[in-house]
């Protein structure tokens, strides 16, 4: 298989690069592991308004519902059930359909993997019934089960009040939220309100979550001494980190920030990794926001088009800072000056990011 | 917290086994890694990736960024050998980079070498 770019990875920040490449003329192949393209975006019924031009605000259901149907609509050839598990020696990406494994060999590749949620251990965290907020939206939202009846979740971070929401108007009743820190950290007030019933143990850590065969009971540490709760879903909300396999794959540097969740791909304001054909886009990236994820895509996309003489420099130069422009009006700050750190560092730094043009 | 909990639950290897590791002179996830298997099994140490790294802040006294993540080797995900040796006969043109070659720490040099 060939193509002028090759994207791993079809969530929304994937999507949005194949069909901004395409727009610009590229022949473009856009593989994704899963049976469906969409992401994470796939399970998420809260509303989005904080979207680019061009974007209808909607439920991100609906929003990945749009995007996927321009996508099967263009030129792009998708390949769902693809897995890029490795590379040739000659830098062509390797790629499973589970039957056998072979190269896909593109000019540039734009890695688009997404982020993980990240575990939190205490005794009896292996127990079925313990599970990370991501997977409980999963399970109520794509699957229609229902994980639990009685929950508790670990972390009080936006996450965290989404998801406990959602399963709160499923029937599940939330009995607590439990946080390390002093306070609350969901910024967002509406949602917050729309929980205030729900009690918030602050300064608390689970002690050991115990049942037979399954979660039955949570002992929580509290500075008011410890509690101690029937339930039979504990879910998780510690936050993402970016999915960093592709990227190692490929040579690219890592480097650390704590706002973009923990370890990153080195890039540049092209968001070029330190292998000069990889381009990033989307939450592996740690831009987490819907809007800016989308836009990532698009900058990916005209950067990879750049490198591979598609869009000369100036067009390039013009369509990306429009999009900058516009991804940063739509940035949470911690993250914005975390990227912008990222991206300056990359610049200091003596690297193919330079050396390669 | 209890010294019985397990991290990696992959290869079910609990706190205890992870500060021996360190105590022995483990001071990446990769060395714990190469002591006690941990983060070997199937998930490939997506889930105890930072409770381990976090767990070495701690006993060591390290900040959490001067830990690195381990050595993420291919296949990204478990794949049935018959899919990987499946259409290598088309491909010779070119040779998977270091499935096999990385084995030994100076891995990288001995993949120059390889085929
Ligand atoms: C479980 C979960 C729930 C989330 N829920 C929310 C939420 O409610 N609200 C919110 O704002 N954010 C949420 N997020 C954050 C989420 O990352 C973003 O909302 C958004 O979906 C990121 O878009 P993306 O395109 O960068 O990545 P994703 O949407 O994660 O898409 C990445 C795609 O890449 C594919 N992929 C990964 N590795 C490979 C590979 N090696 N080969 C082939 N394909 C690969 C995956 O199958 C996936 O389809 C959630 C994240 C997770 C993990």
């Amino acid at each position: 298989m060939e193509a002028d770019v090759l994207i791993v990875g079809a969530g929304p920040a994937g999507i949005s690069a194949a069909l901004t490449a395409e727009k610009f003329g590229a022949k473009v192949i856009l593989i994704d592991e899963s049976f469906s393209p969409g992401g994470q975006l796939r399970q998420q019924t809260q509303y989005f308004s904080n979207l680019p031009t061009g974007y209808a605000p909607d439920i991100g259901l609906k929003v990945i519902e749009t995007l996927i149907k321009h996508l099967y609509a263009s030129s792009v050839q998708v390949y769902t059930n693809h897995t890029m598990i490795g590379a040739y020696k000659n830098g062509m990406i390797g790629v499973t359909d589970g039957n056998k494994t072979f190269p896909i060999l593109a000019r540039a590749n734009i890695l688009a993997p997404g982020a993980q949620e990240e575990a939190k251990i205490f005794p009896g965290w292996t127990l079925p019934g313990v599970m990370t907020a991501g997977a409980a939206q999963i399970l109520i939202n794509r699957e229609s089960v229902l994980p639990g009846k009685r929950a508790v979740m670990i972390g009080t971070n936006n996450f965290a009040f989404t998801v406990a929401k959602q399963l709160h108007d499923c029937g599940v009743t939330i009995e607590a939220f439990i946080e390390e820190k002093s306070q609350i950290t969901c910024s967002d007030g509406i949602l917050r309100d729309e929980l205030k019933h729900v009690p918030v143990w602050t300064e608390s850590t689970v002690q050991i979550a115990q049942g037979t065969g399954q979660v039955e009971r949570v002992s929580v540490h509290t500075p008011e001494g410890r509690k101690e709760i029937d339930v039979d879903l504990i879910c998780i909300s510690n936050g993402f980190t970016p999915i960093l396999e592709p990227f190692v794959i490929m040579d690219c540097e890592l480097t650390y920030k704590k706002h973009l969740g923990g370890w990153v791909p080195l890039y540049n304001e092209k968001l070029q990794t330190t292998n000069p054909s990889c381009f990033i886009a989307g939450n592996a990236a740690g831009i987490t926001d819907l809007g800016p994820i989308l836009l990532t895509g698009e900058i990916a996309a005209i950067s990879a088009l750049e490198e591979i003489g598609i869009l000369n420099s100036e067009e390039a130069e013009i369509e990306r800072r429009k999009r900058w422009l516009e991804l940063e009006k739509l940035e949470n700050t911690a993250v914005c000056q975390a990227r912008k750190n990222l991206i300056a560092s990359s610049r200091s730094r003596q690297s193919p990011l330079t050396k390669s043009k | 917290m209890e010294k019985s909990t397990i991290v990696c639950r992959c290869e079910e290897i609990n706190i205890e086994e992870i500060e021996l590791a360190i105590k022995n002179g483990a001071r990446t996830f990769d060395d714990i890694k190469r002591l006690t298997r941990c983060g070997m099994g199937p998930c490939q140490a997506k889930i105890c990736m930072n409770p381990v790294r976090e767990i070495i802040a701690t006993y060591t006294n390290t900040p959490l960024e001067d830990i690195p993540p381990p050595r993420l080797r291919m296949p990204a995900i478990p794949v049935r050998l018959g899919a990987l040796a499946n259409g290598v006969e088309d491909f010779k043109e070119s040779s998977i980079a270091s499935v096999f070659g990385e084995s030994v720490e100076d891995g990288d040099e001995q993949n120059d070498e390889s085929v």
